[in-house]
């Protein structure tokens, strides 16, 4: 089939042009003018040390380094965004496969719930979702007995993997709404890499007499992860980002603990730029890792 | 219309719909006493206290830890139900739906009794009275009284939400109003001059008068509106409003809470404490 494919696209040009240059120096120009207006127009005295103080502060009596509740609050994000990949990445194969099933049942299901997540406005639909989850299911399988009766060995483990045991239900509601919501994009992900898979595949497997269940899982499913793996590694990046949603649910994320400081220290752009570079700084070495792990694989397979 | 207010909406006519089955069922009469709050919290033995940042009625010690007047009344209380106490830190706009949800028992954190809010939850008798004070900028409305900025030319920056912008539009119905989500960032309107005056609960106004001197004033030392700020409980639950407001006077006839409100609003000698500047 290689009289389907494009001719390979032409290298860019690695040189400066002249327009590069002119786009550059208006931006240092623009970024310049920004700066002036903030020093000298805007009557604000920049103070840091507040905003700083919580994200590490010394401890004034053992001299040592404790971290505050920003970096607190960056962790519970991450572990939100860990928990709520693999959920969600659950719910996107399941959902994904049903979306190409040849059942219509499956295939209504899954292509309703797609729809009617990327459709609503994500903070609607955690505001409704939470208050339902944690007020209606969490009760039923008895989330805060199991968390308040916990023995302390097993509170710690939890309070590592997840969240302080006082806190533990409304991690989970938190992780059970992003895990929905993201696992809608995953679904759409899982569908892309599966019909990615060449149709020959399918009819060579076929043809050698395997069953549906079993091209999928041993032939198609093999190859669709592979292309698979690197939009999921993105959507964990996103979901580090979005994650910053369920602060509107008291979960004690880096969102949740900024709004805090914010009202705490008044303090308000010190705060949000501090936590905008704690994102970006987490997000950019995701990305980065992220990059190579699909260098490495690519390599691999040849 | 206000975004918030729509999805704090929206989720409550959720929640209630969801209630509807099991109110239902239950034997109501009987059972009151028996599924009192109370009574579940005595069991057990948390007081869960659903409490949002606000200073100085709960805000953040340098450790992280929370202090504040409220945070002092919520031990407070749950030192003499002797069971201990949690706190639960939740986001303004979606404290009442968290109520109702029962993700706390019972919301100590400043709330003002407005009759719409009564609707949907349940007020014990104030603890504290606050009000709205206003801070103005020298610069645009030195020497204007009260009375002056009700005038088209006028700009009010207020925080959004019920009380400020509500009192700020009543007070002032000429002048135009800016709303802001935080009150840094209305303060912050006044002090560049974009601004004549600014209205938040007291008493930050004045805290913020003594921290910018040559820059703001007060146009009156008075408060603009009195509030009466209570507890606030799921409907339904006599037991407990009975225990709560009772509380209340106890410690009201016995002066704990005037003391407690005076340390926490009349000086700040309690900064040393707080990361604020």
């Amino acid at each position: 089939m290689a009289h389907d494919r494009p001719p390979p696209p032409l290298k860019p040009k690695r040189r400066w042009q002249k327009i590069d240059v002119v786009i550059i120096g208006l931006a240092f120009v623009a970024i310049a003018y920004v700066v002036y207006r903030v020093e000298h127009v805007l009557v604000y005295k920049w103070e840091w040390q507040p905003v700083l103080d919580f994200v590490a502060y010394k401890n004034p009596d053992t001299g040592e380094w404790v971290a505050n509740l920003l970096i607190q609050g960056l962790l519970m994000t991450l572990r939100l965004a860990f928990w709520g990949t693999i959920a969600a990445a659950a719910i996107g194969l399941v959902m994904g496969l049903c979306r190409i099933s040849q059942n219509l049942f499956l295939r209504a299901t899954a292509r309703i719930y797609v729809e009617l997540i990327r459709n609503i406005p994500p903070i609607v639909f955690i505001f409704v979702f939470y208050f339902f989850i944690s007020s209606q299911i969490m009760p039923i399988i008895g989330v805060d007995d199991f968390a308040r009766n916990a023995s302390p060995e097993t509170a710690s483990i939890i309070g590592f993997l997840f969240s302080p045991m006082d806190l533990f239900s409304n991690f989970l509601a938190g992780v059970i709404c992003l895990a929905m919501f993201e696992g809608a994009y995953i679904t759409e992900i899982v569908r892309a890499g599966v019909q990615s898979i060449e149709k020959g595949q399918w009819e060579g497997a076929r043809a050698i007499g395997l069953s549906r269940l079993n091209v999928m899982r041993d032939v198609i499913l093999p190859q669709a992860i592979r292309k698979i793996l690197p939009p999921l590694a993105g959507q964990f990046i996103t979901l580090v980002k979005d994650s910053a949603i369920v602060s509107l649910i008291s979960i004690q994320e880096l969102t949740f603990s900024a709004t805090e400081v914010a009202a705490t220290t008044t303090r308000v752009f010190e705060t949000w730029i501090v936590v905008g570079a704690m994102y970006f700084v987490i997000c950019y070495f995701f990305a980065v890792l992220f990059g190579r792990l699909e260098k490495r694989l690519s390599q691999d397979r040849r | 219309m206000n975004l918030r207010k729509i999805i704090t909406g929206a989720a409550m006519a959720g929640i209630m719909a969801l209630g509807l089955g099991g109110v239902a069922k239950a034997d109501v009469a009987q059972s009151l006493s028996s599924e009192s709050v109370i009574e579940e919290i005595k069991k057990r033995g948390v007081l869960r206290v659903g409490m949002s940042t606000f200073v100085p009625w709960a805000m953040r010690a340098k450790d992280g830890g929370l202090i504040g007047f409220e945070i002092d009344v919520a031990k407070k209380v749950a030192e003499d139900m002797e069971v201990e106490v949690e706190f639960i830190p939740t986001q303004w706009s979606g404290i009442i739906p968290a109520l109702i949800a029962k993700k706390f028992d019972v919301i100590i954190g400043g709330m003002s009794i407005t009759p719409a809010r009564n609707l949907t939850v349940n007020f014990t008798i104030p603890y504290a009275h606050s009000g709205q004070q206003m801070v103005a900028s020298m610069e645009l409305a030195d020497g204007m009284a009260v009375d002056d900025f009700n005038s088209s030319d006028v700009t009010i920056a207020c925080r959004r939400g019920a009380t400020p912008c509500n009192a700020a539009a009543k007070l002032f119905p000429k002048a135009s109003l800016s709303r802001f989500d935080d009150d840094a960032q209305a303060f912050q309107e006044v002090v560049n001059g974009n601004a004549h005056g600014f209205i938040t609960s007291a008493p930050k106004p004045r805290f913020w008068m003594e921290k910018h001197p040559g820059k703001l004033f007060m146009p009156t030392e008075e408060n603009l509106t009195q509030g009466d700020e209570a507890f606030a409980l799921r409907k339904g639950d006599p037991d407990a409003l009975n225990f709560f407001s009772n509380w209340i006077q106890v410690h009201t006839s016995n002066g704990w809470l005037q003391e407690r409100h005076d340390f926490w609003f009349t000086n700040q000698n309690w900064a040393d404490q707080v990361a604020e500047n």
